[in-house]
């Protein structure tokens, strides 16, 4: 029981995580390789870090990504 | 009155006694050989899964083929840890007892399900079938395919109140403690070498090999192994839970699940023998009201 409760806590730390260690890079990866230009120029890992951040955000939020 | 309906308790306890000795018989005649065929799939199945990511790394693999061998390989990956769950390829105590927990430990890894988690949830599955409140499958409800599908996937995500957290809430199983450190460990390392191939500038393969493919089998596995053989997940008890059924995508396709029927009621016949032990039980169940969607 008590993992399933740390587990919880381990559970809404996670998207924010997954959304900076693993979407923000694959956001930057994916604006290369399909040659897509970023708003206002900014780098590719910056522009996928605002938004791997946010969507992990919302989703530790509602507790779901869709 | 009551003596009567309990006249009538005892006499249905009894035929169901009979009915189940009956289809015993005929049971085990299937049952008891080691399924090589099953060894061979899961941790071949593996080493596929293994090689896709050398071969893909070095440039002899495309990534669009390396994505669509992982998707098959990880669909395929489960039904051989779904034998080892039910100790068909080698029971407690048995010589091969470590063929089976290895086959069951192993397969499952591209899926990223733990196989003593799939284990007790699983149990909890065969115990409660449609139950709403403790079948942990039942989730995965839907008047259709795609709302299944869809359901299955809401169902899965980290905060939703699905039923396999609440069968690991409830369960009392003594590996309990060591499945979830197991969990721990695949789900850490899981998501270490996803971050570590994306940092590394390696995210779409990471993307293509693993993540995606995993959500996809995921579903696909979800709407074959569970919604299907149990739609429409309403009846409840030994003859009503399962169904045999004819799948418009063939036997293959469906990965055997037609015969699931036979599963729920002998779960330690192996997957290739429920074809041939459902044909042969066939009447004796369709006179027991089992639910039957096959055509003849």
């Amino acid at each position: 029981m008590r993992f399933i409760r740390s587990n919880a806590m381990a559970t809404a730390a996670g998207p924010v995580l997954f959304g900076v260690a693993f979407l923000a890079p694959l956001i930057a990866q994916s604006l290369e390789a399909a040659s897509l230009p970023t708003p206002f120029g900014v780098a590719p890992i910056h522009f996928g870090l605002v938004l791997g951040l946010s969507l992990g955000v919302i989703a530790a939020m509602r507790g779901r990504w869709v | 009155m009551s003596a009567a309906t309990s006249s009538l308790d005892t006499a249905a306890a009894r035929q169901e006694r009979e009915w189940k000795r009956e289809e015993a018989a005929i049971a085990r005649k299937y049952m008891g050989r080691v399924p090589w065929e099953m060894v061979a799939w899961g941790l071949g199945n593996f080493v596929l899964w293994l090689s896709i990511w050398p071969l893909t790394f070095t440039g002899v693999l495309p990534l669009w083929a390396a994505f669509v061998l992982s998707t098959l390989s990880t669909t395929l990956c489960y039904l051989p840890s779904h034998e080892a769950q039910h100790s068909i390829i080698a029971t407690e105590g048995s010589r091969l007892r470590w063929l089976n927990e290895l086959v069951g430990h192993v397969s499952t890894i591209p899926l990223l399900l733990p196989y003593r988690i799939a284990w007790i949830t699983h149990k909890q599955h065969h115990a409660h079938a449609n139950d709403p409140d403790l079948d942990p499958d039942i989730g995965n409800k839907g008047e259709t395919w795609w709302q299944s599908a869809w359901n299955g996937i809401q169902a899965r995500q980290f905060g939703a109140g699905h039923g396999y957290k609440n069968a690991l809430r409830r369960s009392d199983d003594p590996n309990l403690r060591k499945a979830f450190s197991e969990a721990s460990i695949l789900s850490l390392g899981h998501y270490a070498i996803l971050t570590a191939l994306a940092w590394s500038g390696h995210a779409i393969e990471a993307a293509l090999i693993w993540w995606l493919p995993r959500h996809i089998a995921m579903t696909y596995i979800q709407i074959f192994l569970s919604w299907a053989p149990h739609h429409p997940m309403e009846e409840k008890g030994r003859y009503r839970d399962t169904r045999a059924w004819r799948s418009p995508v063939g036997t293959i396709l469906s990965m055997g699940m037609e015969y699931h029927v036979i599963h729920h009621l002998f779960p330690r016949i192996p997957l290739f023998q429920t074809g041939p032990a459902y044909h042969e039980m066939r009447r004796m169940l369709d006179e027991r009201g089992c639910r039957n969607d096959r055509p003849e």
